[in-house]
């Protein structure tokens, strides 16, 4: 996928000018989502929960080599092949590999946020492959050529008369299908997909060190489809998602279901060791399981954001945006949009190309309290504006604003002049042109400032 | 020689930690488990959209009726079975097979069952295809074998884990079409757990 980031002020205008059924889809989506979260949440003790997984996390990170070799060593005794890939190219070429090895004209998907970041798609396309996404969400963005709009629900900005309409010409569908008619309908073709299909490639949830053991969860069923109907199965995993011992992948499981969508646990969670190896057991004859860097070792090494690599990717964090919810995901202009987004980016493309992402917020701390590993996304949006503006990446005249204040607030000679005339242009008319002010002041009038200041005020002796 | 993915990788895994503080696991997370195992799966598997029936003492004759149930409702089509490969014959004997691409109901046995969370493990040497294609999903569940907690199940199950264990919750289910929640999208649209004494 391409990176518009840079684009993130005039797409997210552009969206909300000329997509308002766009907005309305991914509040009303968001809001139950979040709300579904906090209900679940209630239910158990989240605050121990969350600090616990944060500890774990912690702990995995820390010590992050001891257990990719644990975890590789498991899996390759349990009968996969395990490959490295540092870039996204190497993936790219390790799964074109095993797909001509096998000599596998076609592929069908479970959701992979790893394999957008890495252009997987295409790259097997051009090699000749067929690649069908299962996900119906994705189905439904592939049949579109979108990108995905949120990390659980990708088509969430689409609307019924949306599907309506693309089912009808796809798949030949009623235009004023319900539901569960469109729903039907995709099963059919999908079902013919499924079992067609030469290799079956996902992502992974988690990877448990101790067992070898690759977990995936899902509501649909088509990832459990994926990974036992054809005959290979590929896995990538971001080197982040290794989990210590069996005894910490309940906790997990369950509580990304509560933070992504307020489930007790997903209805299919697969707990995949490796190939099929004994009789009755119907499954792939070959698993590999690709260990992804593409960029998060430069995140690992940076003492502040190395925190973000604790996201379990459950989504909580976008739905408990008041700023993803105005646009959804596209304005972001990459695969990890909102909160998460904001944070992850910058470390994983760079600064520049995630600009200006990490000031795509109103710092109201909404995510954190989501999030079910603490990841303390308001502070790293702090870290990354002030990364930012050391780097001269802000707007020129938000830095010469910045350092005037500076220059003013540490002269107290200078300060309480400045608060009176200061004052007295914000009310004015010339207020409406201030930097930071226009836009919020184009229809609000701004409070009409005190006849005395507080220093005044103060030295006069308070009444 | 040229280092290999694998040294690159962990090469950098190993210097991007040279300064960071090693930070030590929190140990167990502590989870409710004062529930009687079999009623909170009963609670926790109905909340997810699944049905629970039993014990049952006859599997077979409940199965009997389920098919004659569902034949009904079909009109005069006859319901088969697809059966897993840990089923006991006993159960399933004389009544009417097809395989799981077309079969009206998969029937398997669970490894086991989860109270907490609403669970049952599937092993995949009990036949994968039976768990996910048909529309209907039977699956028995030895009582005694319904552990109080979802971790109390997984670390029973380790480490003599089969290929792949299936930790089935519920139906199939997806809101991605118009956000309004449709049953059966890939998997079955109705899952059942039937209660059993442990199979002789």
């Amino acid at each position: 996928m391409d990176v518009r980031s840079n684009e993130y002020k005039a797409h997210s205008k552009a969206i909300i000018r000329d997509s308002p059924g766009v907005r309305d889809a991914i509040r009303g989506a968001t809001v139950a989502f979040d709300q579904a979260r906090k209900n679940a949440y209630a239910e158990v003790d989240a605050d121990a929960w969350r600090r616990w997984a944060e500890g774990v996390k912690n702990h995995t990170l820390t010590h992050l080599d001891r257990y990719l070799e644990e975890a590789e060593a498991r899996l390759t005794e349990n009968g996969c092949t395990v490959h490295w890939a540092s870039t996204g190219g190497d993936v790219r070429t390790v799964v074109t590999e095993i797909a001509r090895a096998r000599a596998a004209g076609s592929v069908v998907k479970g959701k992979s946020m790893l394999s957008e970041e890495v252009d997987l798609n295409p790259a097997l396309e051009r090699a000749g492959i067929k690649v069908v996404e299962t996900d119906l969400g994705e189905y439904i963005l592939q049949l579109l050529n979108e990108a995905p709009s949120h990390i659980l629900g990708p088509a969430i900005h689409r609307s019924l008369e949306d599907v309506q309409q693309l089912f009808s010409r796809e798949l030949g569908t009623d235009a004023s299908g319900t539901p569960d008619a469109l729903a039907n309908a995709a099963r059919k073709r999908l079902r013919q997909e499924f079992l067609e299909a030469d290799m079956g490639i996902t992502g992974a949830n988690f990877v448990v060190a101790e067992s070898g053991t690759i977990a995936l969860i899902e509501n649909e069923g088509n990832i459990r489809l994926s990974t036992s109907l054809p005959k290979v199965h590929v896995v990538l995993v971001g080197i982040e998602k290794i989990i210590p011992r069996m005894s910490d992948l309940a906790g997990f499981v369950q509580l990304t279901a509560r933070a992504g969508t307020g489930q007790p646990i997903g209805c299919f969670v697969s707990l995949i060791q490796g190939p099929a190896a004994e009789s009755g057991d119907d499954g792939p004859d070959e698993v590999h399981v690709v260990f992804v860097d593409n960029g998060r070792t430069d995140v690992l090494s940076d003492d502040h954001a190395w925190e973000t690599l604790r996201c379990v990717r459950c989504g909580a964090c976008l739905n408990s945006c008041p700023v993803y919810r105005q646009t959804g995901g596209h304005a972001y202009g990459w695969v990890y949009s909102g909160p998460i987004g904001a944070v992850l980016d910058p470390g994983l493309l760079g600064l520049k190309e995630a600009m200006p992402l990490p000031f795509a917020s109103t710092l109201c701390g909404a995510c954190f309290d989501a999030c079910p590993v603490r990841i303390p996304i308001p502070e790293l949006l702090l870290y990354w504006r002030g990364r930012a503006h050391e780097a001269g990446l802000t707007p020129p005249s938000e830095r010469a604003l910045l350092r005037t204040f500076a220059g003013v607030a540490t002269r107290p000679g200078l300060y309480p002049t400045a608060g009176r005339i200061g004052t007295k242009v914000a009310a004015g008319p010339l207020g409406k042109k201030l930097p930071l002010l226009n836009d919020w002041a184009e229809h609000r009038a701004l409070p009409k400032p005190s006849e005395r200041t507080f220093r005044r005020l103060w030295k006069d002796g308070i009444q | 020689m040229t280092p290999t993915g694998r040294d690159q990788v962990l090469g950098r895994v190993r210097e991007a930690l040279k300064q960071r503080a090693k930070l030590e696991h929190p140990g167990r997370l502590t989870v409710d488990r004062s529930q009687p195992p079999v009623d909170s799966f009963r609670d926790r598997f109905t909340q997810n959209g699944g049905e629970v029936a039993g014990p049952e003492a006859d599997p077979r004759e409940w199965l009997v009726r389920l098919l004659s149930g569902l034949s009904s409702e079909q009109g005069s089509t006859t319901s088969t079975i697809a059966p897993g490969a840990h089923v006991p014959a006993s159960w399933i004997q004389g009544l009417p097979v097809a395989g799981p691409e077309v079969a009206s109901v998969g029937v398997s046995m669970a490894w086991g069952a989860a109270g907490d969370s609403g669970s049952v493990l599937l092993e995949s040497t009990g036949g994968r295809r039976v768990q996910l294609l048909p529309p209907v999903h039977v699956v028995f569940v030895p009582e005694s074998r319904v552990r109080p907690t979802l971790g109390e199940a997984l670390e029973a199950a380790h480490p003599a884990l089969p290929a792949t264990l299936g930790v089935h919750s519920g139906p199939s289910k997806s809101a991605d079409i118009g956000s309004t929640l449709v049953k059966g999208v890939h998997g079955p649209g109705r899952i059942i757990a039937v209660l059993v004494p442990a199979p002789s």
